[in-house]
């Protein structure tokens, strides 16, 4: 059995580097070159002015939750709870109750998500038979002032409109 | 004692005092600007009053009043409070009292009278300087092992093996500097680098001392413990070092300390080889025989000058995105206007400068000011290396630090002994 020996060449073991003025000099030429670059022209900063210039957010990217809804509005979970058993950080907070509108036997009456909680898995995505959980919603900044208001139920979730067209969630995106 | 005397002490302890003291706004400025710009990013560009952002300057008044308003803890485990509290101190003093024996300009003769341009006029010069910044040190020790921390002591015990290693080639790059110029009183020196060499070349200390000159900027990058030489805070490591049980004010002022700190550090490398104040091939005598040509080319350079500048600001001073009614045109407006009322003022002033007084005590007072003008770009640039340098190299490991001091500035320094000696001895 024959083992491929490689030598791999040793680098920065020459007297004018090991003298590192030399290579100091180099590497303070190119930082002074970026240096004068943007101070003549700071539109050539790679930079992006987050709050006024929002980034382009593609159809995979998962965002804050939503639950999808029939044409006639009603919410598309049955209450299987698969999201909920399948949820690696136990945010999820389903309460069934009977549906009286002939669509399934079941319909959740709460439906809360700790954002706190959540790790932005995609996992209750996956598990959903009814594909009545999205995060398709295109809000990347979850912030808030309190705890409380981060909780959020049924209404908030069916209430966010998706941020991308049908066509595009499903192509997952250019 | 005349009245003229007492103006001009106090004029010199003032900028003695007050000049370091402004330019940690400068720097702290110019650090974070000089980051962004060297690492490709925009910099502190949101924080104005009234829409004036004044290129990130206001930036500094929000931080001085977020630290000046946090709460100032000194922790319950501290039993020498008096040290912990007097640490932060002693790091800021002795950081500006260096600056005291630095001469801004060249000795200003009105009339009979000389006055040293120093804030303290002494002449043991560079030994106060290195009794002093030696002294800066304690204040990290100090605050190391009264902190109770063993990051605090990590830090503090780095500073101080740091500082001692690289002292003596400091020293010793010093002794060769001080055989060439034969004094230690740094108005001297400032002096004798207004003299041409071979009469084209302006006998600056780096043209002098080319090996010295390298010595002396590495150890005084370690001595104010600035990357590459850092690893008195080193966060990667242990935290914030000496300093990390500090809060508030207390944190300002080592902070503040080791900005004055690099101000000085390059006041002084400027003083001792890059001409001081010396403007090159015009020493003093020359500009003040030459007053007026140099103050009508200096009122046709500042409006050429301001031109430029208002070029740029308009050019960079805008917003990258759309952006209804603009206010940063606003403020470009409001610059360059502000800009070019102080070219106007300044002609004006030059102007009767020219007709009323030219000749005698005002050609002097000119003179001094076109130095200190000289002196503060000269220290200005300096800092700008020092920036430079802290965006560039990484810092160094520990044992590389004592291995680059003792093993290889320490024998540099000693042949660079050897050398000038023996050229000053063939010479004379």
């Amino acid at each position: 059995m024959s083992i491929k020996v490689r030598v791999v060449e040793r680098k920065g073991r020459t007297f004018l580097e090991q003298l590192y003025l030399v290579e100091v000099v180099k590497g303070m030429t190119v930082t002074l070159g970026h240096f004068f670059r943007n101070l003549l022209d700071n539109s050539r900063l790679y930079v992006r002015h987050y709050p006024e210039v929002k980034p382009e957010i593609s159809p995979r990217w998962r965002g804050r939750h939503r639950l999808t809804r029939h044409e006639d509005g009603s919410v598309k979970c049955v209450a299987c709870f698969m999201c909920q058993t399948n949820c690696p950080s136990n945010c999820i907070m389903i309460e069934a109750g009977e549906r009286f509108d002939g669509r399934s036997e079941k319909m959740p009456v709460k439906f809360d998500i700790d954002l706190l909680e959540c790790i932005y898995c995609g996992y209750c995505v996956e598990a959903c038979p009814m594909d009545a959980i999205r995060m398709d919603t295109g809000i990347f900044s979850v912030t808030s002032n309190s705890r409380e208001s981060l909780l959020i139920g049924l209404e908030q979730l069916m209430e966010t409109p998706g941020g991308f067209s049908e066509v595009d969630y499903h192509k997952g995106g250019g | 004692m005349s009245a003229l005397d007492i103006l001009i002490i106090l004029l010199r302890v003032a900028f003695g005092a007050f000049v370091p003291l402004s330019f940690v706004a400068v720097l702290v400025w110019m650090e974070r600007r000089g980051a962004a710009f060297f690492q490709d990013r925009a910099g502190p560009n949101r924080c104005n009053v009234y829409g004036i952002r004044a290129g990130g300057l206001i930036q500094n008044l929000a931080d001085g009043i977020k630290l000046i308003f946090k709460e100032d803890i000194v922790p319950g485990h501290i039993q020498h409070k008096l040290y912990f509290i007097l640490a932060p101190m002693l790091v800021f003093i002795t950081a500006l009292l260096c600056f005291a024996v630095i001469p801004f300009a060249d000795v200003l003769v009105l009339g009979d009278r000389e006055y040293v341009m120093q804030a303290v006029p002494m002449d043991v010069g560079i030994l106060w300087f290195l009794a002093v910044v030696g002294f800066g040190v304690y204040g990290i020790i100090l605050a190391g092992w009264s902190s109770h921390n063993k990051y605090g002591v990590l830090g503090g015990l780095r500073a101080a093996a740091q500082v001692i290693s690289y002292e003596i080639p400091m020293g010793l790059s010093l002794v060769s500097l001080l055989a060439v110029y034969g004094t230690v009183d740094l108005s001297a020196i400032a002096q004798y680098q207004g003299q041409l060499l071979f009469g084209f070349i302006p006998a600056w200390g780096f043209v002098l001392q080319p090996l010295g000159v390298i010595i002396f900027i590495v150890a005084a990058f370690a001595e104010t413990n600035r990357t590459p030489f850092d690893l008195a805070e080193g966060e990667s490591e242990i935290v914030a070092g000496y300093h990390v049980e500090y809060s508030s004010m207390k944190f300002a002022l080592f902070f503040m300390g080791e900005y004055v700190a690099m101000f000085v550090s390059s006041a002084l490398i400027v003083t001792l080889y890059f001409g001081s104040y010396q403007i090159p091939w015009l020493s003093t005598e020359t500009l003040v025989a030459h007053a007026r040509p140099v103050v009508i080319l200096l009122m046709i350079g500042l409006p050429v000058i301001a031109y430029f500048f208002a070029g740029w600001i308009k050019k960079n001073n805008r917003t990258h995105y759309y952006r209804a009614d603009d206010p940063r045109s606003r403020e470009t407006a409001i610059y360059v206007s502000l800009l070019w009322s102080l070219v106007v003022v300044l002609e004006v002033i030059l102007l009767i400068y020219l007709i009323f007084a030219a000749g005698g005590a005002a050609d002097r007072i000119l003179v001094l000011l076109l130095q200190i003008g000289s002196f503060l770009i000269k220290t200005f640039l300096m800092c700008f290396v020092y920036v430079w340098v802290r965006w560039t190299l990484p810092r160094f490991r520990y044992d590389q630090l004592q291995k680059i001091g003792w093993e290889k500035m320490l024998p540099l320094a000693l042949l660079n002994i050897f050398i000038t000696g023996a050229i000053i001895v063939s010479f004379s």
